[in-house]
């Protein structure tokens, strides 16, 4: 097609795509493929699981800063929602209210004074807010009843687990992408 | 912020906390303490309790948490309300209809039965007096 003759009827709408944009596109692309793999195991309790596609979300909060995290993060949600076909569905208003809490909670790390933080304690921090918004969401909008909140103690001491695992993930990854770790030099 | 800063050489060296992850981690700790101090100790405790308005004997507030057997007087006769198990129902009524045991066992928050023609009823108390789910 010809960029110059804009006039045309029938000429295609140009998106122009930046780099970030390419750069957001296939970091959520990662991230979707861990969320969509991670949905086939068995979870014993709806809404815990691994949650390893925060190691790409934390990655790239670490590495490009908070606002391709964002978008990362949300993309994953909502692509990742569609390939599992759980769209709309109260899980998917769970992983929503999950992943926008503990990218919030991401914001609130980059405008931190105090002393900085390794990936270990990001992951946490990330693990811990998105289990804390799922809940709040899971009682508030689904299930409000008192019995729920006995869950709550188990729900954040898993969360605090595997977020201690995909921050450890995250550490290594970090260091081997450059060249940090003595076996890959 | 960023890793770069820190010379990383080894998967040891490359899991090293910062005294901010170690804050992180204490905090952790403590929000968890704290979370089974809350809501766990309350356990058979204070927990969730009834209450039973009678014409006859007036208004009674009974903690479900201990299994026991009221006998209630009323205009028609005795009616008989059993807590088991955090549950409470009326097993035995002098009234026609039954609704009352009919109703089975209350045990959320907000579940009502009531023994009209022997004016007494039971409402489970909670701290969140609400539908108890929704079903999609």
């Amino acid at each position: 097609m010809n960029p110059t003759e804009p006039s045309e009827a029938s000429s295609p709408i140009i998106v122009m795509t930046t780099r970030d944009d390419h750069r957001i596109a296939w970091l959520a692309a990662l991230a979707i493929v861990i969320h969509v793999a991670e949905a086939a195991i068995p979870s014993p309790m709806p809404g815990v699981k691994p949650g390893l596609a925060n190691v790409i979300t934390v990655a790239v909060f670490i590495e490009f800063g908070w606002r391709t995290a964002a978008w990362v993060s949300l993309l994953r949600v909502l692509v990742g929602s569609l390939v599992i076909g759980s769209f709309l569905t109260p899980g998917f208003a769970l992983s929503l209210t999950g992943a926008a809490v503990s990218v919030a909670v991401l914001g609130l790390i980059r405008l931190w004074p105090g002393p900085s933080l390794s990936p270990l304690g990001v992951c946490m921090l990330s693990s811990l807010s998105h289990m804390a918004g799922q809940f709040s969401a899971a009682y508030l909008l689904f299930i409000p009843h008192p019995g729920m909140l006995t869950l709550l103690p188990v729900l954040m001491t898993l969360a605090a687990v595997f977020g201690l695992v995909s921050g450890v993930i995250t550490s290594l990854l970090l260091a081997s992408l450059h060249g940090r770790v003595a076996n890959s030099e | 912020m960023t890793a770069s800063a820190i010379p990383y050489r080894s998967i040891a060296g490359a899991l090293r906390p910062t005294p901010g992850d170690i804050a992180v981690a204490l905090l952790t700790v403590v929000l968890l303490v704290g979370l089974y101090l809350h809501f766990w100790s309350g356990v058979g405790g204070e927990g969730e309790r009834a209450r039973i308005v009678s014409a006859d004997n007036g208004v009674q507030i009974v903690p479900l948490n201990e299994d026991r057997t009221l006998t209630l007087h009323g205009p028609l006769g005795d009616s008989v309300i059993e807590i088991h198990d955090g549950r409470i129902r009326f097993i035995e009524s002098p009234c026609q209809g039954k609704q009352c045991i009919h109703a089975g066992w209350l045990h959320s928050a907000g579940s009502f039965a009531a023994c009209l023609p022997n004016r007494i009823s039971i409402t489970v108390l909670g701290r969140n007096r609400h539908f108890d789910s929704i079903n999609y």
